[in-house]
């Protein structure tokens, strides 16, 4: 059916207000596990041992499972309803993409651009803790480790375990504090290593 | 396959800003979904609903062993492997990996981990590879820029090599370390194998890096 309107976020929300109603354990230990052993079968996936595959069709099978796996829909967990999508507006999605962007500024950007299996140009490295904790008083030190690593194109940023000497505890002011100072530190460390437009 | 409306709302927050939005899951091999083929299905889903429900510019993946909570072993190099084959082969959508090898810094082990996703990741056309979160991504002070430095280098020497000659190669490198996971050397701080006023890895990581990188290129990979 065509689409009336690309979906959004406001779409979505409307969406998770109305949709069929669905309790979380049932979605976690019923809907996903039974739909997906369904797909694997329909579709007689079997990836034989192989890491990265060779095998186009079988490839192409496990996008068309994962593709109804979606239409399947998303479960929103404070409304406990289904969103669901039509074909047309995946197919919308999936038409669409973004061609390519920049990430940092000046000298320092670098440009994301498609790669295909197998492409001779490398992908972009985003170095750095990836969430691992990081005591305060070193959290400047660690990131410019990457920073310092040509290798290394943009950051990726650690979690302070302390701000001022406090855990920066959910829903209090020093987890505010302690998301503000890392991404402050982190541009920090990323100039002092003489690439202050990295993205980060 | 879950979303609840705050991030919806924050969503709308990054569109409104003109941000580059990353959408990131990282399934469970072993979780709700089970099996091999099954969480790959999953992953496929999950990363097309990045770019329909949050309009993301880019994925970031992650498929994790229940197990070992771990990045970096054959099921979970597997499901990253063909999801990505399967997004890059049918859609235009760019996608990331992100690194949770078992092992702690300045070990052969956690070097040799990242080299088979960063083989596994460069291969299969993912865009961008994230990390390195070693020891898991759960001990303080246990990740350094070496770590990314073999990812990249990695990443680039596998780009352009035939699929079957990278599939030969894991077959040989990660049997290397998939039988310590039980007993992953934990590795060095950050503290420990770095000269914290300098910035600069201590000579015996560096003499780490150098052994595991031989023993990658004994395995058929050829550095650039």
């Amino acid at each position: 059916m065509t689409y009336k309107r690309s979906i959004d976020a406001y779409e979505f929300y409307n969406r998770a207000k109305i949709g069929e109603k669905c309790s979380q354990d049932d979605w976690d230990l019923m809907h996903v596990p039974m739909k997906a052993m369904e797909l694997k079968q329909k579709y007689g996936l079997d990836f034989k041992g192989e890491i990265v595959p060779t095998d186009a069709d079988m490839i192409e099978k496990l996008f068309q499972a994962g593709f109804d796996m979606l239409m399947a829909g998303i479960f929103v967990t404070d409304t406990n309803r289904i969103v669901k999508y039509t074909e047309d507006e995946i197919w919308d999605a999936i038409n669409n993409p973004m061609p390519e962007f920049q990430l940092g500024w000046g000298r320092d950007a670098v440009t994301m651009k498609r790669r295909e299996m197998g492409d001779k140009r490398g992908p972009l490295i985003q170095g750095g803790p990836t969430g691992s904790p990081v005591s305060e008083n070193v959290f400047y030190e660690v990131h410019m480790s990457y920073a310092l690593e040509r290798e290394v194109d943009t950051l990726v940023n650690g979690v302070m375990t302390t701000v001022r000497g406090y855990p920066p505890t959910p829903k209090t002011p020093f987890e505010i504090l302690a998301a503000k100072t890392e991404s402050r530190i982190i541009k920090q460390s990323a100039a002092t290593a003489g690439r202050p437009g990295m993205g980060i | 396959m879950k979303i609840d409306l705050d991030a919806i709302s924050v969503i709308a927050h990054y569109h409104g800003n003109n941000d580059i939005i990353m959408d990131e899951q990282m399934p469970i091999y072993g979780g709700y979904a089970g099996g091999l083929e099954e969480t790959a299905i999953v992953d496929v889903a999950s990363a097309i609903n990045a770019f329909v429900m949050s309009g993301a510019s880019w994925h970031l993946d992650g498929p994790v062993h229940i197990r070992w909570g771990s990045t970096n072993t054959r099921e979970t190099l597997a499901i990253a492997g063909w999801s990505s084959a399967a997004i890059t082969n049918h859609t235009g959508f760019m996608t990331g990996n992100q690194y949770y090898p078992c092992a702690g810094p300045c070990t052969e082990m956690v070097f040799l981990e990242v080299a088979a996703q960063a083989m596994t990741d460069s291969a299969s056309g993912r865009e961008i590879l994230s990390g390195v979160a070693a020891a898991k991504g759960v001990i303080t002070d246990k990740t350094t820029g070496m770590e990314a430095r073999m990812m990249g280098e990695v990443a680039r020497a596998a780009a352009g090599v035939d699929i079957a000659e990278i599939n030969k190669i894991l077959s040989k490198l990660v049997p290397s370390y998939e039988k310590n996971f039980a007993n992953a050397p934990q590795g060095k701080t950050f503290q420990e194998c770095y000269d914290v006023k300098t910035i600069t890895p201590t000579d015996e990581h560096v003499k780490v890096y150098e052994a595991a990188k031989k023993k990658i290129e004994g395995f058929g990979l050829v550095f650039k």
